[in-house]
């Protein structure tokens, strides 16, 4: 057990202090909240542009329409931004079509008796790609009557993704909606009571104190539902990554140098093995450390202590354990079979995919945790320990029995990989030469 | 009904301790270091040691030499218990097995066996508690001033000279205070005044009672630091023994002679494998005790300039048995017990 331990001791320092250790731990929450830091300042520096758009009317009733709306929206776009073009605070929000975060588009029209003629359309497009248009639109005669028979075409480059298209489409909407219900006799504003939407509140679930009271429920925001989960599998993710990797670094390190051969002079492979599995641990420990007291502060400072999920930090802690362990040990293992890194990197490819697989498939799990596609996830071993905590931190109630048998599952195939590994670490360890084929690592992982 | 008595077991580490024993189960004191009963290893179909015998008395410098991939280092590997016999016994200090290295042995790897990026203070103690060695600053500090070492004990591995770092390998085979040794190419990297300073290190180690095992392909070396060398060839033993029991058994003196102006061998009888190397002719003796006969006989001719024995040197004995040839005895053959 002391070999064990100074094996272990050895790994741990080797891991935790180093200077790439401490860079990316640091590296880390500045990457994140410089994000953040960014996406304010980006915020701050706008751009607005002028469209040129002719507007071909044949109804004769739409191009005064969007002549008084594109009015509106300019003086707006000119109220909210300075003569530079930077946004000056305030809400940005005037509807489809409308600027966002930093950007506006204001719309210059210019009529054009219609139809189009192929001629008129050529010239048109022309002028669009010599850039002295935006775009063109081409209203027809019974928009009114049948607007769907007779669609409003929109030219220009970006048509696609155009804003101007989506604001010309609800312009247009709102007026022709207006010129049916006053053809029907239906006054505008009561449709427009009636249709008012009704909110749904998201809130969490109400709970009896000790003293009797009842706790308010609390308002679920995307905070929680969203970003809280994807935060935990990323710190999951994470953690598993930085403990594992370097791992994979230290027995290439060994058996390159033949540090290997001094050590298994000292320690049976079990005892390498071992004392390497636990400085790992040990390691993902501190990172967990770090990082959960840093989040936690960050929170409380922010206010969103609430949000913490608190009751799900122990199952963290024993899901990375063993999500530590399960992962070093394939490290270790690769790692003991090749002779150089490049040749690790081909093997490791579906280590990393187990790995990341959560990743392709969180959203479904956070809109759904207790869908069976979720239930099934986290009870796959390779990938329990990253789904089960990100079902656990959606603040919905999961069967107590399930992260109980994703423990227990993750602890047998965790044993079972070790063992393998174990094996494969014996063998590999002392080989030297050109790299065994995956087949014969299986072999050795097997027979011993 | 046998006879109890107490016996104090002290001198063995890990039976520190006053025990009752049936003197009939006492093993006699341990007088060898390392004991091979009939080993054999073998990897698929490669034998790649083949029912090896050895003994190597405690406190003795022994040889281990033998071509690349004769088995030597598979025979080093089972001393130290990475590898695991497939039949035979391999006895190391006294125990007859383990799947760990005895923590009394220290291992100097042939091949450089350092962390890179540890300094060396720190990798000589990771080194020493490995072996159980707690209490280890002394021992390191002793051995770097001896070895001239002490400036670089806050520097990195990595930024150590070839030289250096072989002699911070050595010191982490020996900072544990071992009783046994086994040290493979010491003094590869190594110039001829650090050679020397290694060289007295390890005879003041034999003087303390460490055995030693002494693997090298500098026979030269090996002939000068071992009171007896083990050779190892495909796997058999080939040679084991003090340097004078190999050469009385093993090969038998050769006779080298210079005339004035002749330059052919006179019709003179009782010698073989005849060779002209310059202007001196190398013959075997076909009867060695017949040398005087032959001196005489050479007198005569008149123009006799030199006459000397010359006893073979261990490379020669070396090369003869790892070189191919006509006279090379068959395979698997053991030339010496």
């Amino acid at each position: 057990m002391n070999k064990i331990l100074t094996i272990a001791l050895r790994e741990y320092k080797a891991m935790v202090a180093t200077k790439t250790f401490l860079l990316s731990i640091v590296m880390m929450p500045i990457l994140m909240l410089g994000g953040l830091f960014a996406i304010r300042l980006l915020n701050n520096v706008g751009e607005v542009k002028e469209r040129k758009i002719v507007v071909a009317d044949s109804s004769g009733q739409m191009y005064s329409v969007l002549e008084v709306a594109a009015a509106g929206r300019n003086t707006m776009i000119d109220e909210m931004f300075d003569e530079n073009g930077n946004p000056m605070g305030g809400d940005s929000d005037i509807g489809g079509g409308g600027p966002s975060f930093n950007k506006a588009e204001k719309f210059l029209l210019e009529k054009q008796e219609g139809p189009l003629t192929d001629e008129l359309l050529i010239e048109l497009s022309n002028k669009v790609r010599n850039q002295e248009l935006y775009g063109f639109i081409e209203i027809p005669e019974g928009i009114v009557s049948s607007p769907t028979e007779n669609p409003v075409k929109f030219y220009s480059q970006d048509s696609g993704l155009s804003p101007a298209r989506r604001w010309i489409q609800g312009v247009i909407a709102g007026a022709v909606k207006n010129e049916r219900l006053a053809n029907a006799n239906i006054d505008p504003t009561i449709v427009a009571q009636a249709s008012l939407p009704v909110q749904v509140q998201g809130l969490g679930l109400v709970s009896q104190a000790s003293d009797g009271s009842v706790t308010d429920a609390k308002e679920k925001d995307e905070l929680t539902a969203i970003f809280l989960p994807m935060g935990v599998m990323m710190l999951m993710f994470m953690i598993i990554f930085m403990a594992s990797q370097p791992m994979l670094e230290s027995v290439l390190e060994e058996k390159s140098q033949r540090i290997a051969e001094v050590l298994l002079g000292s320690a049976n492979p079990f005892q390498l093995m071992s004392g390497k599995l636990l400085g790992s641990v040990a390691g993902s420990v501190t990172i967990f450390t770090i990082y959960a007291s840093g989040i936690f502060f960050v929170a409380m400072k922010q206010g969103y202590t609430a949000s913490f999920p608190v009751a799900t930090l122990p199952w963290f802690v024993i899901f990375q354990v063993l999500g530590v362990l399960f992962y070093a040990s394939l490290f270790l293992a690769v790692g003991a079979s090749v002779t150089q890194l490049k040749e690790a990197q081909s093997m490791l490819l579906p280590v990393w995919m187990l790995l990341m697989a959560p990743m392709f498939i969180w959203i479904f799990i956070v809109q759904d945790p207790n869908g069976s596609v979720a239930t099934w996830f986290s009870l796959i071993p390779p990938v329990t320990p990253t789904t089960m905590l990100l079902r656990m931190s959606t603040g919905q109630t999961i069967p107590i029995w399930q992260p109980i048998l994703g423990f227990v599952l993750t602890s047998l195939a965790t044993v079972f990989v070790v063992m393998l590994a174990g094996r494969i670490f014996r063998v590999g360890i002392l080989w030297q030469g050109k790299t065994p084929k995956l087949s014969e690592i299986i072999r050795w992982g097997l027979r011993g | 009904m046998p006879t109890w008595r107490i016996v104090d077991l002290s001198k063995t580490k890990n039976l520190r301790k006053i025990w009752l024993v049936n003197p009939s189960l006492i093993r006699p004191l341990m007088t060898n270091a390392i004991e091979l009963r009939r080993v054999r290893k073998t990897f698929g179909k490669n034998v790649a040691v083949n029912d090896v015998d050895l003994t190597v008395p405690q406190g003795s410098i022994y040889g281990f030499i033998g071509p690349n991939g004769s088995g030597k280092t598979t025979t080093l590997r089972m001393i130290l218990r990475i590898f695991q016999p497939d039949s035979g016994e391999v006895v190391v200090l006294g125990r007859p097995q383990g799947d760990t290295a005895d923590d009394r042995l220290g291992y100097l790897p042939e091949e450089r066996g350092l962390y890179k990026r540890m300094k060396v203070r720190e990798l000589l103690t990771y080194y020493a508690q490995l072996k159980g060695y707690k209490d280890c600053k002394p021992e390191i500090d002793m051995w770097l001033e001896r070895l001239g070492a002490t400036v670089w004990v806050n520097k990195k591995i990595d930024s150590l000279s070839k030289g250096m770092a072989q002699k911070i390998q050595f010191i982490s085979a020996v900072v544990a205070k071992p009783e046994l040794v086994i040290l493979d190419e010491p003094f590869s990297g190594l110039d001829p005044v650090n050679m020397e300073s290694l060289r007295e290190a390890i005879l003041s180690l034999r003087e303390h009672g460490t055995t030693i095992i002494f693997s090298t392909h500098d026979m030269d070396m090996a002939e000068q630091m071992c009171d007896s060398v083990f050779m190892i060839f495909r796997g058999n033993k080939v040679l084991d023994g003090t340097m004078n029991e190999i050469r009385a058994n093993y090969a038998s003196d050769r006779v080298r002679v210079a005339f004035g102006q002749q330059r052919e061998w006179p019709d003179i009888s009782g010698v073989e494998q005849l060779q002209a190397k310059g202007r001196y002719f190398d013959a075997q003796l076909v009867d060695p005790s017949r040398s005087q006969e032959l001196l005489q006989q050479l007198v005569q001719t008149g123009d006799l300039q030199h006459f000397e024995i010359v006893k073979p040197s261990l490379h020669d004995i070396f090369v003869s048995i790892a070189k191919p040839s006509e006279n090379q005895p068959e395979e698997n053959e053991e030339l010496v017990a």
